[in-house]
């Protein structure tokens, strides 16, 4: 039996605003709202509120036999709140359905398991209540932003017993001879493993609408055909596992509407569904259906998602990305010191990966798609900014007199 | 007096020190009743009739247009003003014959040393392009100005004014406040070095502004010594109703200036870096812009300096008056610095100057400390010292402050003024 794991990664960060070294002492304002609350509206127009009515649909339609995980970033859920509480309301109905499964994650989406490893158990914690508070569900599955992960973070998941399960990237320099289709365990045998199938993954996230791509245009009837020739009953009948892990954004933002993508994703549950050896599941279904012990696999280097390299060096490449991030961890450990709770959030928002994925200079088609996602003319500015920022918080925990 | 100024700066419009400086001896020029036609850098002819002393501070008041569509949609505020004087585009004025020149462009461009300015003026890089809309603007607007003498700042100006000369007869004064040496940091652009040469060659009197920068184009463009004058800068505080606080409480000190070779920046890192290294209650902060911006940047980050050392990027006017406020102590590590005013104003906004030996401010300041811009082991035990001696530091700013108050722009506009007296008793070899 051949399960495929459809999860999607939903994410916007809190965006910085150009703030200026004479912004220092003057201005609070260091996000810029505005620019969120576009792109935000763009994206819920041409995403959010579509992908989700659709996904409704194939639910209802298949009753239980299609299934999809989400993770909602806390960044994401507060922009919600603020600007679209319609497309807050259409996730908490794809929730009712009780199809969908929400994965637990840092809620802040940062690299914090590096730096503060109390501080990466606590952004767990509050991402966790935020998925109760938000759709009454408490997260059983771990997924660390973009999909990072290394055996520590098993470790240091150990503190957290109710996450079972682990998303990361099927990436070839761990797997070698390996098949992703298999579930692992973590190095010590704590929790499972599920690895990204990144190659049939992609066809759809990048290349779908590639006409220089071999297999474009991408049909349903093509896209299940290549399911087909993987080993549907494995030989000694173990349960696969696809995975199929993307941005939810390639519904309507990166592959826009006329590349056919909606019709894509509307046609693929009844297509594949035929074949009675595919079906659906979710990843906190893993525990339960997986028929064999699974071996344990060891990731001493971190792996994510991003770019070719497929490890950190989107995020912690240059200079400037190390040293943001080393000043924002002892700036925040100050905040922390100080008990000046009003400044906690504020300083932590500034660990949301984003903002050091801006100021990544790496060339080629990599440094495109930092570009297309980035704010700012130039990774430089990006730096500027952010240390500005930090440099205002640090005035304003020595000067202000602590909010009781 | 009638004087056309031709520069590529002016307040508010303004990217450096050039500026100021136009800005501070036009207006004393003024006041002796003298009238400028100033001409900058702008889409279309258009010039500034400055008659008195106030003009100096209201552009925007005195525009004029040569054209009747370019009056009809003047520039209603300092932005659409700006706007006007920005990049121009290279839209090329076929320039014809006016009464009051002598030659047409087609057969001044048959002469030596023409030729040689025309084969640049033609070249494509963006640069020459500008100076090319340049020239062609400023003819265009000077055909329909009466003028006794052409006052130019810079090669960027220089082009226009040689051809003003030869077509009006009138005399050429040549204003030269840096060299291509000085900003290369050695030798330079071939081009560029060709219109400067050409340029002073052609002008009827140089004025330097330093002893440094006389003695540099009589090495290196054999610019004779009897015709060159040196008329250092002073410094007139705009007229601004800015805010001025304090940014940090920590000591703060300052870099102001093009991110470039020429003013060091670089020695300015590697001195936060020690500085930082013994005192950490500190801040620095690098203001401007420049090609070197991004290898600085990165070098503090790897250095590991965060909120310690920001950069301010560019600023307009008033935010470089604000910033100056916000500092102690400024730095001008200058490579090669022909003037270099930045210190000046820092002095009058209260900041304690340390500047390069290499510069020419350095001739007039005594209240400053005077280094080698490579020396970073004294500017570090010289910055370490004031922060640790409050005291030492305040006397050393008051003092600063009041031998700035001092220079003014009468004395040096006086120099200027003889200089053109001196040029109206004398043929002009045109």
């Amino acid at each position: 039996m051949l399960n495929i794991i459809l999860y999607f990664q939903v994410h916007q960060p809190h965006r910085l605003t150009h703030y200026r070294v004479l912004d220092i002492g003057q201005s609070n304002c260091y996000f810029n709202d505005d620019l969120d609350r576009e792109i935000i509206d763009k994206i819920s127009e041409k995403c959010y509120l579509r992908t989700n009515r659709l996904l409704l649909e194939l639910i209802n339609k298949f009753e239980g036999k299609f299934k999809i995980a989400y993770s909602l970033t806390g960044a994401f859920i507060e922009q919600l709140r603020q600007f679209r509480p319609d497309v807050l309301e259409s996730f908490r109905a794809l929730a009712r359905t009780g199809q969908v499964e929400f994965l637990g994650e840092t809620y802040y989406h940062s690299l914090a398991f590096l730096f503060d490893e109390a501080e990466f158990l606590e952004q767990i914690r509050l991402h966790s209540q935020l998925m109760r508070d938000e759709f009454d569900y408490s997260p059983v599955t771990f997924r660390n932003t973009e999909l990072i992960y290394c055996d520590r973070i098993a470790d240091l998941l150990a503190k957290l017993p109710q996450f079972k399960t682990i998303l990361t990237e099927g990436a070839d320099k761990v797997l070698h001879w390996r098949s992703p289709l298999y579930a692992y365990k973590t190095y010590r045998n704590r929790q499972l493993l599920l690895l990204k199938y990144y190659s049939l993954s992609d066809d759809i996230a990048f290349r779908f609408s590639d006409k220089h791509w071999a297999g474009w245009p991408l049909t349903v009837e093509k896209f299940a055909g290549w399911l087909e020739k993987l080993p549907l009953i494995e030989k000694q009948d173990r349960n696969l596992y696809l995975n199929l892990f993307m941005d939810y954004e390639t519904f309507g933002e990166h592959q826009w509407e006329d590349t056919g993508i909606f019709e894509f994703l509307a046609h693929l549950p009844g297509q594949v569904l035929k074949n009675d050896f595919i079906g659906f599941c979710n990843p906190r279904d893993v525990t339960e259906n997986i028929n064999y012990e699974a071996a344990p696999l060891s990731i001493p280097q971190p792996i994510s998602w991003a770019d070719t390299e497929r490890d950190l060096s989107a995020w912690l490449s240059n200079p400037m990305q190390h040293n943001a991030i080393n000043t924002l961890h002892h700036v925040l450990a100050k905040v922390k010191r100080s008990g000046r709770k009003d400044l906690l959030d504020t300083t932590r928002r500034l660990s949301t990966s984003d903002l050091y994925y801006y100021m990544c200079t790496k060339w080629f088609n990599d440094g495109d798609v930092h570009k297309y996602f980035s704010p700012y003319s130039r990774p430089e500015d990006a730096y500027i900014y952010f240390v500005n920022v930090l440099a205002d918080l640090e005035k304003r925990l020595e000067e202000e007199p602590a909010l009781q | 007096m009638r004087v056309l100024t031709l520069t590529w700066e002016f307040p508010p419009v303004i990217t450096g020190g050039l500026g100021m400086a136009c800005y501070g001896m036009v207006k004393a020029l003024l006041k002796h009743g003298n009238e400028i036609d100033l001409v900058m850098p702008a889409k279309e002819p258009a010039y500034f009739p400055l008659r008195t002393a106030e003009d100096a501070d209201n552009l925007l008041g005195v525009f004029r247009s040569l054209t009747k569509e370019g009056m009809a949609k003047a520039p209603a505020n300092i932005e659409e003003l700006r706007k006007f004087l920005s990049t121009p585009v290279g839209v090329y004025f076929t320039f014809g014959r006016s009464s009051r020149f002598r030659y047409t462009i087609d057969e001044i461009r048959k002469m030596n040393p023409f030729k040689r300015l025309f084969e640049i003026l033609a070249d494509q890089y963006y640069l020459f392009r500008q100076v090319r809309h340049y020239t062609d603007t400023a003819l265009e607007t000077a055909s329909q100005l009466d003028f006794d003498i052409i006052h130019a700042h810079d090669w960027l100006t220089y082009p226009a004014a040689m051809i003003l000369k030869k077509l009006t007869g009138r005399p050429f004064v040549a204003h030269i406040h840096a060299t291509e040496f000085d900003r290369a940091g050695g030798a330079g652009d071939r081009r560029i070095h060709d219109i400067e040469y050409l340029g002073l060659e052609s002008a009827d009197r140089v004025i330097a502004v330093s002893a440094y920068t006389a003695k540099a184009i009589n090495d290196k463009y054999l610019v004779s010594q009897a015709k060159t004058r040196v008329v250092h800068n002073a410094y007139t505080p705009l007229n601004s109703k800015n805010n001025h606080r304090r940014i940090f409480r920590e000591p703060t000190i300052l870099f102001l200036g093009r991110i470039t070779l020429q003013k060091g920046p670089d020695y300015f890192l590697e001195l936060a870096n020690r500085v930082i290294q013994r005192e950490n209650n500190v801040r620095f902060i690098m203001a401007g812009s420049g090609d070197m911006e991004r290898q600085v940047l990165h070098r503090a980050a790897f250095l590991g300096l965060g909120t310690k050392f920001l950069a301010a990027g560019f600023l307009d006017r008033g935010q470089v008056e604000n910033i100056f406020a916000a500092a102690d102590i400024f730095v001008l590590p200058s490579v090669s610095e022909p003037f270099g005013i930045a210190p000046l104003e820092a002095m009058s906004h209260g900041a304690v100057a340390i500047i390069s030996k290499n510069s020419g401010v350095a001739e007039i300041i005594q209240n400053a400390y005077k280094v080698d811009f490579w020396d970073i082991d004294q500017m570090t035990s010289i910055i370490i010292d004031l922060i640790r001696n409050p005291e030492k530091r305040r006397e050393m700013s008051r003092r600063g402050k009041a031998e700035v108050a001092n220079l003014q722009w009468d004395e040096p506009a006086k120099k200027i003024l003889d200089i053109f007296t001196e040029l109206q008793a004398e043929p002009v070899y045109a």
